[in-house]
């Protein structure tokens, strides 16, 4: 036989244990790895939002020089035409600009202390330069400003300042702007590679999945027919151990014919040359006692007590064996019977071996109660013949002193028959319980004619039609037997 | 005449015990006839139809048979007995210890004039033979008339 059905089942439960546990880890990862990217993904929105703002500052910066440098050229412009007021607003608006400008600055580098601590130095430099504009246009609109000194004057240097100033600034935003740029690209290669691991990961648990599913539904196919193949197994050997049962029974039953009878043989010579012995001893007799001769005492009581005496037990124990022979024929006839199924209504059996048996039943005072009892299909003769011997046996082994009660009553349950008999009579010991439905055995005080034979005759009968006798008892207390029967006939026994 | 026409009695026993008994029992009953005991089925057969004193070549006889023979069935004897034209009349009283209704049946079914249980109560087997003898003397004289 394959592998015990224990050891596969076993096998196949840590099997899934692991697989649970695999696929477990494997959701676990997808989920880490989503959440990850999503870390990632903030990350990448904050250097994309570094980056832009480092932008806005370069404009920014960029923004305040334009006006720086306009408010310059206005200031060229006063120095050339001192009448022209166009000039003076211009310069004006551009350092209202320029201011502003370096407020929103202020306010956009507030994250950055160097770059705030610039922007503030940048304002005080340019606050020093609008002061400078400021002087020139006084100066020009009185006439004192000498142009000879323009291009060497505080008001240019200031501005190349500013100039300087907010090219180094531009340069450490650059070189922000360059770090963030690169955080930027590094954050992406992250969410890039973040993502290609989840979709990676994804794939492998769905692959690993899909695997595990084929190879668990094939291994359940596998073991579909692995037991369709076990049950087809089990069914050819049941056919095969009836067969089997059904040869060997037969052989018992041709042995138990072929024995009795040449048994009988034997015995035939023993009771026939007993009965010439006697004739013999009876014509020594007639000689020795004739006329009252004087024998001797010893021949006399050979003649007249110990050869009637011995050939007598000869006679008794060839009878008994004579007997036992019979027996065992009658059982071995019954078992070659063919069996005729037919409904039979238990309840009318039962009524009419209690009908047959009702003398003994008045004289012993017995009350027989029947219950409610199944119709079978199966062998007439041979459950009449089961009933009657258990019937018969309650009623032969009462508890003396006790008024006999007997009861029958059956039931039906999964396709069986289930027939009881129950008496209240002198039980049979625990020990006997099976030696009972031996062949010849008998249980408790010998004080009842039998051979022995009734319940062998029964459960042979009872296995015939695919059926069981078992008994419950408790000494001094009473018996049941128990006959359970197919509902629909099915021989137990092949017929001889 | 009547002395030629003589039943010879054929018995085939191979227990020798029964023989014995049996052979008692009929010169009990007064029968005197002469026996031919066989303990095998082959002797048997032999002298049926071969010896010259046998049925098969000279008068009438009477067969008692038993089933269980060493080297073959007491019913293929009967069969074979039943079925030769010389020998079908000769009567046949089947003596076993069998009391199977369906063998019996089969044996009168083969032919067989009486069949006859060995029991082991002595006393109806003795009561047995000697209506066996009586038996005996009634069919002798048809049977020779018939065989002339």
């Amino acid at each position: 036989m394959p592998t015990t059905p224990t050891y596969a089942f076993s096998r196949d439960a840590g099997n899934n244990r692991l697989i649970l546990l695999l696929l477990a880890i494997g959701f676990a990862a997808v989920v880490a790895a989503v959440a990850a990217v999503v870390i990632v993904q903030r990350q990448a929105e904050r250097d994309a939002y570094w980056v832009e703002h480092t932008l806005d500052v370069e404009t920014s910066l960029n923004r305040f020089v334009r006006h720086a440098e306009r408010t310059e050229t206005a200031r060229r412009g006063i120095i050339i035409a001192p009448s022209e007021t166009n000039f003076t607003t211009i310069a004006e608006k551009a350092i209202t600009q320029a201011n502003n400008e370096l407020t929103k600055l202020e306010t956009l580098v507030r994250d950055n202390s160097s770059q705030v601590r610039s922007v503030v130095e940048l304002r005080k430099i340019f606050d020093s330069y609008a002061e400078l504009v400021r002087l020139t246009e006084a100066e020009a609109k009185l006439g004192i400003l000498k142009v000879e000194t323009l291009d060497r004057d505080d008001t240019v240097a200031a501005i190349r300042h500013i100039r300087t100033y907010v090219d180094q600034m531009l340069v450490r935003e650059d070189k922000l702007l360059r770090e963030r740029n690169q955080a930027q690209d590094n954050t992406r290669t992250l969410l890039s590679a973040m993502l290609a691991l989840c979709a990676a990961l994804v794939i492998g648990v769905a692959i690993a999945a899909v695997q595990i599913i084929r190879r668990n539904i094939a291994e359940i196919d596998g073991n579909r027919r692995e037991l369709r193949l076990l049950n087809q197994e089990l069914e050819s050997l049941v056919d095969e151990r009836t067969a089997e049962l059904q040869r060997a029974n037969a052989e018992i039953q041709r042995f138990a014919y072929i024995v009795s009878h040449d048994l009988r043989s034997p015995l035939v010579n023993v009771m026939g040359f007993t009965a010439e012995l006697d004739a013999a001893r009876k014509v020594i007799g007639e000689h020795v006692l004739k006329d009252g001769e004087e024998v001797p005492q010893q021949v006399r009581l050979a003649v007249e007590e110990d050869l009637p005496e011995s050939i007598g037990f000869i006679r008794s124990s060839t009878q008994k064996m004579d007997r036992l022979i019979n027996a065992i024929l009658r059982l071995s006839r019954e078992g070659r019977r063919t069996l005729a199924p037919a409904r039979v209504a238990i309840a009318d059996v039962v009524q009419s071996i209690v009908e047959s048996l009702q003398h003994r039943i008045d004289e012993t005072g017995t009350r027989v109660e029947l219950g409610e009892l199944p119709v079978v299909e199966t062998d007439r003769l041979a459950i009449e013949q089961i009933l009657s011997n258990l019937i018969e046996n309650a009623l032969k082994y009462l508890q003396p002193g006790r008024p006999g009660e007997i009861r029958i009553a059956g039931s039906t349950a999964h396709g069986r028959a289930i027939i009881t008999v129950t008496d209240n009579g002198r039980g049979i010991s625990a020990r006997d319980h099976e030696r009972i439905f031996d062949l010849f055995r008998r249980s408790g005080m010998q004080d009842q004619p039998g051979e022995g034979i009734g319940l062998a005759h029964v459960r042979a009968l009872a296995y015939r039609l695919g059926g069981l006798v078992e008994v419950s008892s408790e000494e001094g207390q009473g018996s049941t037997f128990t006959v359970s029967l197919p509902l629909k006939f099915q021989s137990g026994v092949a017929d001889a | 005449m009547p002395d030629q026409l003589a039943v010879n009695i054929v018995m085939v026993e191979d227990d020798e015990g029964h023989a014995r008994l049996i052979e008692k029992n009929i010169r009990r009953a007064g029968i005197s006839n002469v026996i031919h005991h066989f303990t095998d089925g082959t002797s048997a057969l032999d002298y049926l139809w071969n010896d010259p004193h046998g049925p098969a070549h000279n008068g009438p006889a009477l067969v008692l048979l038993d089933l269980n023979l060493p080297d073959m069935s007491g019913i293929d004897i009967l069969a074979k007995i039943k079925s030769d034209p010389h020998l079908r009349r000769t009567p046949v009283v089947v003596l076993t210890t069998t009391d199977d209704k369906v063998e019996i049946q089969r044996c009168y079914d083969m032919g067989c004039n009486v069949y006859i249980t060995k029991p082991v109560n002595y006393e109806n087997f003795a009561e047995a033979i000697r209506q066996l003898g009586l038996f005996l003397s009634v069919i002798q004289v048809p049977d020779a008339e018939e065989a002339h």
